[in-house]
């Protein structure tokens, strides 16, 4: 609970205020580490999902002569759930267990400190475009991961299996919403990316400065923002989906 | 002999746990002096640059710099008065993600207005003070723990700063750089006026150096005064400590059990096969 209390404060302070020219700066270069790089993981994952889906989708489905309706099934699968959610594991695995790593690096070597004693706010400095980096690439990794996992899915159905391409485009497009479909699985992305940005700045910022502390930080990390997605997905799509 | 003090300390107590560290400390630091705090290790010299730097809160009394109370500014006020003050960290704690020339311009970067040309040559300048005009592409990795060091006194004083807190300084330099260094903050304190603290157990080269002195152990001044006045005092604690006697009333053990009960009586024997 006081923990909790401490990482309310701890994101407040660095999360609000208008960042200088600087910080752009900063923002920008940590825009590169935690999104670009992830890029990759993210990319080839989406794929390998929507391959997956299309396969087993349409063993399912043509049983009952539906293998048409597969373009939807692949979307739906992915835009309402899988993306958001497996996107935010793998961000949790990739970007933020390196968070943690690196400010708790930091704070082990007394960086920290003398950016302090140097009179440079480290949250400010150190922890808020790390925050925004994470904030803000997460929903963009998620819709790469979307895009590329119905690239996938097609590239199974209709090239592989032969579904007709009309009807996977076609019904994709009937049977896709924009704000239910499209806009609640965004938001899932954007509630994620707070949660695992903030767990692993946090962990990192509040370690033991000692090899030992690091390392069980950065497990926390994973551990938490893995089970915080998964917790908060079933919640979301209660709300969302489940006429909650 | 002491006249309008930069620092002061009022009836300090700081604990870390059950561990009290700090029981009712009292210091004046005067202005435009080396002031040293010499004690055996583990008395909580480190912290007490860190109670002068804010980053720590004490649990009673007070620390006044320039008039101000440390401990009741405001988070921007704090940050604020951290620019009229310089901290040399024992391990150097330079930026990993930035070379020797970056990590000196830092504070000039973020603190100033200054166009690059003039930053450059600040940071030249300052380099040059402490000997490593040279490295200033090499990383900190790629640095020695007494370079390192020097670096981080050079990034310490970029922004000419009034106060200067040096962290153990003598530790781990070999004796040449050792001797550099000792003139260099005998000579940065009178060129530039600055007030300097300088904890440390090397007391020959801190008795060099300093002005004033006090000498704390068991969370507490033992002793204060001139190195003059130190090194003639009777009381066997502070004699102990300038004259570097292994054991005495300051103990060399951490507390503990009797050593013969420790060993003999401590836990059960387990029997064999």
């Amino acid at each position: 609970m006081e923990a909790l209390g401490r990482a309310g404060i701890f994101l407040f302070q660095s999360a609000v205020g208008v960042p200088s020219r600087e910080g752009w700066r900063l923002w920008l270069h940590q825009m590169h580490f935690v999104g670009v790089l992830s890029l990759a993981i993210v990319l080839v994952s989406g794929l390998f999902i929507g391959m997956v889906l299309a396969l087993q989708g349409y063993t399912i489905l043509v049983d009952f002569g539906a293998e048409q309706a597969l373009g939807q099934m692949v979307a739906l699968s992915l835009l309402r759930e899988l993306a958001p959610v497996v996107a935010a594991l793998l961000f949790a695995g990739r970007a933020g267990s390196a968070l943690t790593a690196e400010i708790g690096l930091m704070k082990a070597t007394e960086q920290l400190t003398s950016m302090e004693m140097i009179g440079v706010d480290p949250l400010r400095r150190v922890v808020a475009p790390r925050l925004w980096a994470g904030f803000v690439s997460l929903p963009i990794l998620t819709v790469g991961f979307s895009v590329v996992g119905i690239w996938g899915g097609y590239l199974v159905g209709v090239e592989w299996l032969g579904v007709f391409e009309g009807s996977y485009w076609s019904n994709m497009q009937a049977n896709v919403a924009f704000v239910s479909d499209i806009g609640n699985g965004m938001i899932k992305s954007v509630v994620f990316a707070l949660v695992v940005t903030w767990i692993a700045v946090f962990q990192g910022y509040d370690l033991v400065p000692t090899s030992e502390g690091i390392s069980r930080a950065t497990t926390r990390t994973v551990v938490y923002s893995s089970l915080a997605v998964l917790g908060l997905d079933f919640v979301l799509t209660a709300i969302m989906f489940g006429g909650l | 002999m002491i006249d309008a003090p930069f620092i002061e300390i009022e009836d300090l107590y700081f604990s870390r746990g059950d561990h009290e560290i700090f029981r009712g400390v009292n210091m004046t630091i005067p202005r435009g002096k080396v002031t040293a705090i010499m004690g055996p290790s583990g008395t909580g010299k480190t912290t007490l640059l860190k109670l002068i730097g804010g980053q720590l809160t004490p649990e009673r009394g007070r620390i006044l710099i320039d008039g101000e109370d440390v401990h009741r500014l405001s988070r921007k006020a704090l940050f604020t008065l951290r620019k009229r003050m310089g901290m040399l960290f024992q391990s150097g704690a330079l930026f990993s993600d930035l070379d020797v020339f970056e990590n000196v311009a830092f504070p000039l970067r973020v603190h100033t207005d200054l166009p690059d040309t003039m930053v450059r040559d600040l940071v030249l300048l300052k380099l040059q003070a402490v000997g490593l005009r040279g490295a200033r592409h090499l990383t900190p990795a790629e640095l020695s723990g007494g370079m390192a060091r020097r670096v981080a006194l050079a990034r310490a004083v970029a922004l000419d700063p009034e106060l200067i807190l040096y962290d153990e300084p003598f530790v781990g330099q070999d004796p040449i750089s050792m001797g550099v260094l000792v003139q260099l903050i005998k000579r940065l304190n009178q060129a530039l006026q600055l007030t300097s603290v300088v904890v440390s157990h090397d007391i020959k080269e801190t008795l060099s150096i300093a002005d004033y002195l006090y000498l704390i152990a068991d969370g507490q001044v033992v002793a204060h005064g001139t190195p003059q006045t130190l090194d003639t005092n009777q009381d066997p604690r502070v004699s102990q400590f300038i004259h570097g006697a292994p054991d005495g009333p300051v103990p060399f053990h951490y507390p503990a059990e009797a050593f013969y009960s420790d060993i003999l009586g401590g836990a059960p024997m387990t029997k064999l096969g």
